[in-house]
């Protein structure tokens, strides 16, 4: 396999959406810098969200049968917080050292959101593609929300 | 301060995960990416066969991403940190699940669902970073290994005679299928195509349009050309150093009473675009029309093609007046003035003894100059970075 093909988003024929995106525009309700055009984002902890995998396995199997859809649900870890941005002074940065992550009711994580050293392309398998593999750039990310601290106990919010 | 208009965002996993890969970005390629009409990418390895061949020290299998002139190897950085990739939330939640997260949401909670919510798709445990190796990235080993020798010994016309006659059945391949044979060797190449098509016109490549196949000629071949199309461009009056049409220059290599032709008219292409000026030069896919040759570059790679096809090893080294004499006769009468050791390139020769001459392959040559560059750009570095692996492993050399 010597060459694999790695669309950018204008070399594509059609307009490149993420496997699995929503066909109607969803509200972003992160704050304007972190927003892309994709919605994509990058939250990166010092941890590991742990979710069950027994299920997981069966949904894998689903996943092959193309299936995701049908199957793909969300469940809720916590809440975002970003305590000192407003959507009024979206200029001022100075909100970006302050992120908080709660996990359940009663820990909070702080963090801050980074701008990149170098910015990310978020590459995936191009959606359609039969037989050969193709890769496609889905968005580029300039900034992350991080979380570099270990949680803290809180009363519930 | 928190203050009232802060929201909560809910924040979800998503089940199943998607599968996705983060490239970190140099700026070069984060400026092509973010154009208009970026390219398309290409992620090449080389073919099993071509990485046994050539031996990679530092990695024994490896990708490369192409852009269409540059070259990046990919290196996968593991992270102890789990970042996730979130985009917002679809409203797949059940609200029971909520509960976890807020006791009343749904009814009175402060979370108004499903507006407010983003979810991680995926978790990626590395990313991909980008690098050149200082020496850069060049086709000319992988060519050197996956294309024929060709090689003709003068006295050679019957064999080739016969050649030609078996191979009339075929018939000449077109440019659309010169191209792809050309293509076809191209695609195992792991850089980028503007890296292979420079390697290509380096070693003077061609595809043999009778026999369809791809050939390197030898160092003696391109020498034989070079000898030949001087005759006949002196013959003929064509001066090399203004433009002249190539197909002249290829009537002035057939002799006239003797209808076969000494190699293939590919060859004397290839060398025609070799040595063409660089601003002049057609891209592969074009035809070489037009061409006009520079007598100092002229003269250099005939110097470096007389050494490599007489005297290729320090045991066959040559004597260094010698090589000057013959090295001057292969030249147009005007360009013999040129000729000079010093008009070589630095480390394209070498001297077993103080009278005595002989060439370095262009492998060896960089390993050479890499060691003689290597340590004051490496002490260059240390005073720069704040990265202590490298200053202390550069303080421990000294």
């Amino acid at each position: 396999m010597p060459s694999i093909t790695l669309h950018t988003r204008s070399s594509g024929i059609t307009q490149t959406t993420p496997a699995n995106a929503p066909s109607h525009p969803v509200h972003n309700p992160l704050p304007q810098l972190l927003q892309t055009p994709s919605g994509l984002a990058l939250l990166e902890l010092q941890a590991t969200i742990n979710v069950p995998t027994s299920e997981a396995e069966q949904d894998d199997r689903s996943e092959d049968n193309g299936l995701a859809n049908s199957t793909s649900y969300e469940t809720p870890i916590g809440k975002l917080m970003f305590p000192d941005y407003s959507i009024h002074n979206p200029d001022d940065t100075k909100w970006m050292k302050r992120v908080y992550l709660y996990v359940g009711r009663y820990q909070r994580m702080t963090g801050e959101v980074k701008k990149l050293p170098r910015p990310i392309a978020v590459l995936q398998k191009r959606a359609g593609t039969v037989g050969t593999e193709e890769l496609e750039v889905v968005e580029i990310v300039r900034y992350k929300v991080f979380f570099k601290s270990r949680p803290e106990p809180v009363n519930d919010v | 301060m928190a203050t009232q208009d802060s929201r909560s965002i809910l924040f979800t996993n998503t089940h199943p995960q998607q599968g996705f890969r983060l490239l970190e970005l140099t700026p070069e390629l984060e400026a092509l990416l973010s154009s208009k009409d970026a390219p398309a990418l290409e992620l090449k390895s080389p073919s099993a066969a071509l990485a046994r061949a050539v031996v990679d020290p530092s990695a024994p299998e490896y990708v490369n991403l192409c852009t269409p002139t540059q070259t990046y190897r990919i290196r996968q950085v593991q992270s102890s940190n789990s970042l996730h990739i979130l985009r917002p939330s679809l409203g797949q939640i059940s609200r029971a699940d909520i509960k976890v997260v807020e006791e009343e949401a749904g009814e009175s909670g402060t979370l108004n669902l499903p507006d407010e919510a983003v979810t991680a798709i995926a978790k990626c445990g590395s990313t991909l970073e980008l690098h050149v190796p200082p020496g850069g990235f060049s086709a000319v080993p992988f060519l050197e290994k996956s294309l024929g020798l060709y090689e003709k010994r003068s006295g050679d016309d019957d064999g080739d005679i016969a050649m030609d006659e078996s191979s009339n059945g075929a018939g000449a391949l077109g440019p659309a299928e010169t191209r792809q044979m050309r293509d076809r060797v191209l695609v195992d190449v792991p850089v980028s195509s503007a890296q292979c098509e420079a390697g290509w016109t380096e070693i003077c490549a061609f595809v043999d349009e009778e026999q369809g196949v791809c050939w390197r000629p030898s160092a003696r071949m391109r020498l034989n050309v070079w000898k030949r199309l001087m005759e006949g461009a002196i013959l003929q009056g064509i001066d090399l150093e203004k433009q002249f049409l190539v197909g002249d220059l290829w009537k002035s290599v057939l002799d006239d009473d003797d209808a076969s032709e000494p190699f293939p008219r590919a060859l004397l292409e290839a060398v025609a675009r070799r040595l063409c000026v660089e601003d002049e030069r057609p891209s592969l896919a074009d035809e070489i029309k037009w061409a006009s040759f520079d007598k100092a570059e002229c003269t250099q790679w005939v110097g470096e093609i007389y050494l490599a096809a007489t005297a290729p090893t320090p045991s066959s080294a040559t004597g260094r007046s010698d090589f000057l004499r013959e090295w001057k006769d292969c030249l147009p009468e005007s360009w013999r003035d040129e000729v000079a050791l010093s008009k070589l390139q630095p480390g394209s020769y070498q001297s077993p003894d103080p009278t005595t001459i002989c060439f370095v392959e262009p492998s060896q040559r960089q390993q050479v100059s890499k060691t003689s560059a290597a340590a004051p750009a490496a002490a260059a570095k240390a005073k720069t970075t704040r990265n202590w692996h490298e200053l202390l492993k550069n303080q421990k050399r000294r």
